[in-house]
């Protein structure tokens, strides 16, 4: 079973993504509503994939990414983007996360990335 | 998944209501001329998760209007600067529409749709220099949102 942390600042979404994901077997081992709770939760957890929020408060996701990733290299990460974010995406991309969702989100898409970048060797 | 939208509404309404409370405290903080960058930030923030939440919840009308209000946050970032003496009456107008048309997901009938006039305003002026167009009937006093 992979492990998850849900990084957004809204819990709204974070819920979301906990029920889309959960009946399918993932366990979310911790939620985190800022950057700079997903790195200390990170480093805590040591999850297998992390969904993480671009747009959030005190440390943007981006940055979050790269503090986590400078460290666990192996960290798997997929960005929540909204649409008209395309920027943000590429930087996140750049900064090292695999992959990325966009709000609103659709379960298919979300359950097919999250597998998606369980297969990818790191 | 089968989605429970009622139950998504109302956590949209519940989050969505604490965050007009913080985009008019960071709005006052502006109004103060105090915190610029952090309170332009978090209205931007704000902004853009309430146009995500609208969204899914198929709020599109909500969503639009919160995109409009994002992007001129957006751009009033990237400027370092209010524009002019009628920008920050501007964003109080905005949120003020923005809470009625949330509040209105509440009320029995069709939901509000947006002020198009105002909804042009915050999209005009954006990353050019643009004048601000005047929608209204002169300046709102600044207003304490979820009361």
């Amino acid at each position: 079973m992979a492990t998850v942390l849900i990084a957004d600042d809204a819990s709204f979404m974070r819920q979301m993504i906990r029920e889309i994901i959960e009946p399918e077997g993932y366990e979310v081992v911790s939620e985190a509503n800022n950057g700079v709770e997903a790195v200390e939760r990170f480093e805590e957890f040591a999850p297998d994939i992390v969904t993480m929020d671009i747009v959030m408060p005190k440390q943007s996701g981006i940055d979050a990414v790269k503090d986590i990733l400078v460290r666990y290299p192996a960290a798997r990460i997929v960005m929540c983007s909204a649409l008209g974010q395309e920027t943000l995406v590429m930087e996140s991309l750049e900064a090292g996360a695999m992959d990325f969702i966009v709000k609103p989100f659709k379960p298919e898409s979300v359950l097919g990335t999250l597998e998606k970048i369980l297969e990818k060797e790191v | 998944m089968s989605f429970d939208r009622a139950k998504y509404e109302r956590l949209f309404l519940e989050e969505a209501s604490e965050y007009l409370s913080e985009m008019s405290q960071a709005l006052l903080s502006l109004e103060k001329d105090d915190a610029f960058v952090e309170s332009v930030d978090t209205i931007f923030r704000l902004a853009h998760s309430v146009k995500s939440m609208a969204a899914t919840v198929g709020q599109e009308d909500i969503a639009a209007f919160s995109h409009g209000l994002e992007d001129r946050m957006q751009a009033i970032r990237t400027r370092g600067s209010l524009l002019g003496a009628s920008e920050l009456p501007l964003l109080f107008r905005a949120l003020s529409q923005l809470e009625e048309m949330i509040r209105s997901v509440e009320a029995p009938g069709p939901s509000r749709p947006p002020d198009a006039d105002l909804l042009m305003a915050l999209e005009s002026a954006g990353l050019d220099d643009s004048p601000i167009v005047d929608t209204g009937p002169g300046a709102l006093a600044p207003k304490k949102m979820g009361s």
